[in-house]
């Protein structure tokens, strides 16, 4: 089997320079020194280019995370040559690649947005013009940010979605750069249709009176999400963002990937993906209002459905950050049991640990990260920092192989094989013992997730995360 | 073990690790939004604090115009960094030091008016006005409130005192403000929260009474706390810890643990029970949102007819005329809660007033005096009765 088949970050493997958890370890702590150099360079409040304004900064980690998507996952790298990734330093790499990802971006956000669709198109995407038009500086600057951070949103979900539900059909077989300007366009017009049915109503609500001859308002979606904000989709599309990267990571495209039929199974993946997301869409809203009560719609905050709604993206990231870490730096840990065992432990132990994650940020990130205590500033997103984490892995990963705890080598003949057999997988076949455990399952998943519901009124009354 | 059961077994564990997933995911799903979920949720235990009440409450309207040109303002936070930039270093009087946006410190700024606040409020802004980014665009915000007890007799607070020097000084002189401070018959300045035009006029209060009780929301920050110091206030500080504090027979302080911009943290405000009327709020900014006020008051306080009847203050929706679709909840929702007068001015917002005139809401229109912009809403200078 010839690796050039494969993508790049299919055709190698992450070997451990070290034995144990030291290369964890040195990773985690040079991400951890890399993150906040990076956060008091471009994002702190205090530091030096100050960008979390907030929108900026915002919409600029969102982009960074789809230009690494696009580099890596859709254009497998292209126009750098599989020679040179395999032989050029990681350190080169990384800055390189990173380098290049920033240029793609600057250009993309100024040069499509701002300059194009921004001057023929959209005038919100525009701050010169809303200026112009008498709105100051200032705000003019955050909503053409929010506007293109939300096309972002959209995208960083399904970018992903097409490589690892749709398995980059029906142009897999392209060579790059095709494949890749080719999956980049569909992905693009139907990121495009997606923001015009979920956050175009939300921009044009932005300004007075209502744009109610370019947009539709009230939206659609007012009485449903109880709020006339956009959040209530932001909601939605980050769980999808999460789930997509959940099913490629420590799921490993099961149990879809028990599919044989090649359009069935990227067809129930893409729309499994998107089913899953609003299920835990839904229940991160009602855990919310388990702990804090029911909300006040025309409020502002923690009370307010809009924020609620935010907050449900806020929290599935915190889902993505140990998801990533457990793929990456602990080797999709526990991998001993069958695929069903291990994605259900992995499963459980991310959640677990987003939780711990969540805790530990609202009850310290003020302390280094330059913004206030408090579960519901309006103008602080935990998503920025938290992405600007997420980033930062990816770069590790993808564009440094692991370095320095890890080095790439290729993948052999077996390994590689082991690469299909995720995407179409034969470990679980049907059985009435399998039916039987199954029917268990279903009534113990049922169950856990009636005790969880049940216990968090009783968080919210007891429990206080800040002080 | 045979094989057989080993295969059985891994089979079973298969299917109920698959289960296990799948069933939690399809419970979020089907029942976390559903009408019977909601229908689980506590209903609200009020808790019905009998504080009291009184006759009436009027305002007067001594300042609602905390600066005069709104891309100065904001063009000065952007400048330093955006809205999560710490207050007192963005180089605004009475806390610049020369230095330039976003390098302002307290100490450095300090030492050059220290010495003249309170009693030489004119040479220390005009030192800082020489220091600072946009100095002509100060103003502040302040009220004061003249609450009638049931027997008749009034007494008179202030909240918040400002931000310029300068015009808050006018502005007291204007409303008689100074003699009533120098007579002693305000009986307590409350601020409502650390911001720059709520806050920092402080020595134009202390000017005129040093010893007035002045109440503190807990998060103060140690810059706002030693401020207080070099204003050389004198009399009892409270720094108010608790949710609900009764001030007087009808009236009392609302305390809410809320994030703000610019590195402030929480914000006090005012709830009166008039008789025979229902609740009356009072803010500063209220920052924690007017609905998420009334709520507070209507779980924790009893008031009379369980009726909202009247707000007065800056309602935080639009301050900089910026807008997002969640303001729009507030326009669209505010008419069920009932409210019969509705004084709102300072950070509402022009067009936030303007869409509640639209709405239909009992806005109390304004005279649009004293550098005022709008007659959409209270101006400098204007009064509002509640209960009279």
């Amino acid at each position: 089997m010839d690796s050039s088949s494969f993508s790049y970050l299919e055709s190698r493997k992450l070997v451990k320079r070290w034995n144990g958890p030291i290369p964890a370890l040195v990773n985690t702590l040079l991400i951890a020194a890399f993150f906040y150099l990076t956060w008091w360079i471009f994002q702190d409040p205090r530091g030096m280019m100050r960008m979390y304004t907030p929108y900026v900064g915002y919409m600029v980690c969102r982009w960074l995370l789809i230009l690494f998507i696009w580099v890596a996952y859709i254009f497998d790298f292209w126009p750098f040559k599989r020679s040179w990734l395999t032989r050029t330093h990681p350190l080169v790499k990384g800055t390189v690649l990173t380098l290049f990802s920033v240029a793609a971006m600057v250009l993309l956000i100024k040069g499509f947005f701002v300059d194009i669709l921004g001057n023929f198109g959209i005038a919100y995407f525009n701050p010169d013009r809303l200026i112009e038009m008498g709105i100051t500086d200032f705000y003019s600057i955050e909503y053409a940010a929010e506007a293109i951070m939300m096309f972002a949103a959209i995208a960083s979900w399904l970018s992903p979605s097409w490589v690892v539900a749709c398995e980059n059909a029906p142009w897999a077989k392209l060579r790059q750069p095709a494949r890749g300007i080719t999956i980049v366009l569909v992905t693009f017009f139907f990121s495009m249709i997606v923001y015009f049915l979920t956050m175009h109503s939300h921009m044009a609500i932005l300004f007075y009176p209502w744009q109610k001859y370019t947009a539709i308002c009230p939206p659609y979606w007012e009485d449903f999400a109880n709020t006339v904000s956009g959040n209530f989709h932001i909601a939605w599309i980050m769980c999808c963002t999460v789930v997509v990267w959940l099913y490629e990571t420590i799921w490993e495209r099961y149990p879809f990937n028990l599919i044989k039929t090649d359009w069935l199974r990227r067809t129930a993946s893409f729309f499994g993906i998107i089913a899953i997301a609003l299920a835990l869409c839904y229940f991160l809203y009602y855990a919310q209002d388990l702990v804090w009560g029911s909300t006040i719609r025309g409020t502002r905050r923690l009370m307010a459905p809009d924020w609620r709604w935010l907050h449900v993206g806020e929290m599935a990231i915190f889902w993505l950050v140990p998801t990533l870490y457990l793929n990456f730096y602990c080797g999709n840990w526990p991998n001993k049991f069958s695929r069903p065992v291990n994605v259900c432990l992995r499963t459980l132990l991310t959640a677990v640990m987003a939780v711990v994650v969540y805790v530990i940020y609202y009850k310290t990130s003020h302390l280094f990260l330059g913004t206030q205590k408090g579960f519901s500033h309006p103008q602080q997103f935990p998503m920025i920092p938290m992405i600007w984490l997420i980033n930062i892995f990816l770069i590790n990963v993808w564009f440094m192989d692991g370095w320095p705890g890890w080095k790439a080598v290729p993948k052999t003949e077996a390994e590689l094989e082991h690469v299909h057999a995720e995407v179409v997988a034969t470990d679980v076949k049907w059985s009435s013992t399998l039916a039987k455990g199954l029917a268990v399952g279903l009534a113990a998943g049922i169950a856990l997730y009636a005790l969880i519901i049940n216990v968090l009124p009783w968080i919210g009354a007891n429990l206080t995360i800040i002080e | 073990m045979s094989n057989d059961k080993k295969v059985s077994r891994r089979d079973f564990m298969k299917g109920a690790a698959t289960g296990l997933c799948v069933g939690a995911f399809a419970g979020m799903g089907l029942y976390s939004y559903s009408p019977w979920a909601y229908s689980r949720l506590p209903k609200v235990q009020r808790k019905l604090e009998d504080f009291g009440a009184c006759r009436s409450v009027r305002v007067t309207n001594i300042s609602e115009t905390s600066w005069f040109n709104n891309a100065h303002l904001i063009g000065d936070i952007h400048e330093a960094g955006g809205l999560l930039v710490n207050q007192y270093t963005l180089n605004w009087a009475p806390f610049a030091n020369g230095k330039g946006s976003a390098k302002g410190s307290y100490d450095e700024a300090m030492a050059t008016i220290k010495d003249l606040i309170p009693h030489d409020l004119e040479k220390a802004w005009e030192i800082q006005k020489g220091l600072s980014l946009h100095p002509e665009n100060p103003g502040g915000y302040s009220c004061l409130i003249e609450v009638e007890a049931l027997d008749g007799t009034i007494t008179k607070y202030l909240l918040d005192t400002g931000w310029s020097y300068e015009w808050m000084d006018a502005s007291f002189k204007r409303e008689g403000i100074d003699e009533m401070l120098k007579a002693h018959e305000i009986e307590a300045l409350f601020i409502s929260h650390e911001h720059w035009d709520h806050f920092w006029g402080l020595p134009v209060t202390t000017k005129y009474d040093p010893r007035i009780p002045l109440y503190v929301h807990d998060g103060f920050y140690k810059e706002g706390l030693q401020y207080i110091k070099d204003c050389k206030h004198t009399g009892d500080l409270k720094v108010i810890k608790d949710p609900v504090t009764r001030i007087e027979s009808g009236m009392a302080l609302l305390k809410f643990d809320v994030p703000i911009i610019n590195r402030v943290f929480g914000e006090t405000s005012l709830a009166f029970n008039v008789q025979g009327k229902g609740l009356v709020l009072i803010s500063g900014c209220c920052h924690q949102g007017i609905l998420q006020f009334a709520d507070f008051a209507y779980t924790n306080l009893k008031y009379d007819n369980d009726r909202f009847y009247g707000i007065y203050g800056g309602l935080h929706i639009s301050p900089f005329e910026d807008w997002d679709p969640k303001y729009d909840d507030l326009v669209i929702s505010l008419g069920k809660w009932g409210f019969e007068r509705i004084g709102c001015n300072h950070c509402t917002g022009h067009l936030t007033a303007k869409k509640f005139i639209e709405a239909g809401y009992p806005v109390v229109r304004g005279t649009a005096r004293f550098r005022s912009a709008s007659k959409d809403y209270l101006g400098n200078g204007d009064k509002i009765a509640f209960g009279c």
